[in-house]
């Protein structure tokens, strides 16, 4: 067993920098992350949030410093292992990054397509979560023709479809209006609930004032540390 | 895995209706030049080789050639290499061969005083004995023995023909070529341009989780797809242009020993065949290219 499942510790971050050329996104950025912790990590635009959101689903790599996950080194891991990593993250996005040609439905079965699950398994799990998030009258609508609201749930959704370890969510409520953004964030806390680790980049300030977790803040890629 | 594959394939070719038809056309249109060449070389093939079994060499006789310098005339000529049958034809059956030629024209002949026609011996050759310089050469042999007025047989015709054929020949292979690669760049094309028109898509793909596999198999399908339909419909066009015009040329009537001939079912699958290999190929080589991480 490695160490950092003993301290039930299920991201682990040392001394990572991320430079974009000249520009350092984030610099030194040292964090734990516990199993089923519920994370905010925020700050100003530009803070780096995003990027450590990024690094941690292989999106980008470090410059330098280590990235665990689950004990897996991300450093290190090969071309083939990304895959098998990424299924460990549901990720929301705060442009959704849904899929415009594919239903409702297609674009969270697409979770379980990928890891393999037949379509009679697919189909009673897609419209049960589509159901708990509320869109399941929807499900054969294409993205474009829904709301903002209802295409956040969508990505919630499908970032929970496929019941990952750790649910990533930059900016989830950025373009919501208030009403939407809160039955995203209760949805959010439900999947805490079920158990994931949930880590959210967000600068809205009030969401973090109206709700228990663990804050980390950043200010041009440092650690500011707890608000 | 390759279920979702197919289906995924199935989905994008709809989704991506007018590029991919575009790309079948254009395979079509390619297989259609490259087997429309194939056809025209396995029939002048097959005409050539019809018509050089069905070569004779005529000998006709001067008038001087009495009966035992006739039969002379056709021991010398048994005798050489490359014959295999010698028949006389008197000036009188070539007479009456001729007057039943020409039908309704034959009192024409009624006004000549004499049969104007003279003796000669129709060569069969030897079927191994098909070669155009080896019959030139016999031919010559034959005009320079004693009574032989003159020697005729399809000389120029053929050597007219194999050479417009030997023309066809170089030309196809480079024509076949080059469309060998412009397929190969079209549907290399395509894909790249499915795979730019849906880099955002691929993108979300690989963040929750697919392998290059689950990203590439469709694609592979659907360029394999693309080669298979432009195949069929390449060979479906090349029939269509076939059935309509070849009945037109009547070419019973002009070549009785030859029947024109369309590719065979064989060929017309390993066309098919090569139309997906392409695709493949043009599907490899693009995705190589995008999937670079």
């Amino acid at each position: 067993m490695y160490p950092d499942q003993e301290n039930n510790l299920i991201i682990r971050m040392f001394n990572v920098t991320k430079r974009y050329g000249k520009m350092e996104a984030l610099r030194n950025l040292t964090l734990d992350v516990r199993k089923n912790e519920f994370v905010f990590v925020t700050g100003p635009s530009g803070a780096g949030k995003s990027t450590m959101i990024k690094l941690l689903y292989h999106g980008e790599t470090a410059s330098s410093g280590a990235i665990l996950v689950d004990g897996m080194n991300l450093g290190r891991i090969s071309r083939k292992q990304v895959p098998r990593l990424r299924r460990k993250f549901g990720v929301i996005f705060q442009d959704f990054k849904l899929i415009p040609t594919k239903t409702v439905f297609q674009n969270v079965a697409l979770v379980l397509e990928v890891g393999g699950l037949k379509p009679k398994e697919i189909y009673p799990r897609v419209m049960e979560v589509l159901t708990y998030v509320g869109i399941d009258d929807r499900a054969e609508e294409f993205p474009p023709v829904l709301s903002g609201g209802e295409k956040q749930r969508v990505a919630v959704a499908r970032a929970m479809v496929g019941v990952p370890e750790i649910v990533l969510a930059d900016e989830p409520t950025g373009s919501l209006d208030p009403e939407s953004a809160a039955h995203i964030f209760r949805l959010l806390q439900a999947v805490h609930r079920s158990g994931a680790t949930v880590i959210i980049a967000t600068h809205d300030q009030q969401m973090i004032q109206n709700h228990n977790g663990r804050v980390v803040r950043l200010e041009k890629g440092r650690m500011a540390g707890p608000d | 895995m390759l279920i979702f594959a197919a289906r995924r394939a199935i989905t994008d070719i709809v989704n991506n209706k007018f590029l991919h038809m575009v790309s079948i056309a254009t395979i079509a249109l390619s297989v259609f030049i490259v087997s429309a060449f194939s056809l025209f070389f396995n029939n002048a093939t097959d005409f050539l080789d019809a018509w050089q079994k069905g070569i004779r060499i005529i000998t006709y006789l001067d008038d001087t050639a009495a009966e035992s310098h006739q039969a002379d005339l056709k021991q010398r000529i048994e005798s050489l290499d490359g014959v295999a049958a010698i028949a006389f034809i008197s000036k009188d059956d070539a007479y009456r061969d001729l007057q039943q030629k020409i039908g309704q024209q034959s009192s024409l002949l009624e006004s000549l005083d004499k049969n104007p026609l003279p003796d000669s011996f129709e060569i069969t050759l030897a079927d191994s004995f098909r070669n155009l310089e080896d019959i030139e050469k016999l031919a010559q042999t034959i005009a320079q023995l004693p009574y032989v007025d003159d020697v005729e047989y399809a000389q120029k015709w053929l050597y007219r023909f194999s050479g417009i054929y030997n023309l066809f020949k170089v030309t196809g292979l480079v024509l076949v070529s080059i469309f060998f690669m412009a397929t190969l760049l079209i549907i290399a094309n395509t894909i790249r341009l499915i795979m730019y028109s849906r880099r955002e898509e691929i993108e979300i793909i690989r963040i929750i989780g697919a392998d290059e596999e689950f990203i590439k198999y469709p694609l592979f399908f659907a360029a394999v797809a693309q080669g298979f339909l432009g195949g069929i419909a390449g060979i479906l066009m090349l029939y269509l242009a076939f059935a309509l015009t070849i009945p037109n040329f009547a070419p019973e009537t002009i070549f009785a020993f030859f029947e024109i001939r369309f590719i065979t079912i064989r060929f017309a699958l390993t066309i098919v065949l090569c139309s997906m290999i392409i695709g493949w190929v043009g599907c490899y080589f693009s995705i190589r290219k995008f999937l670079k991480l």
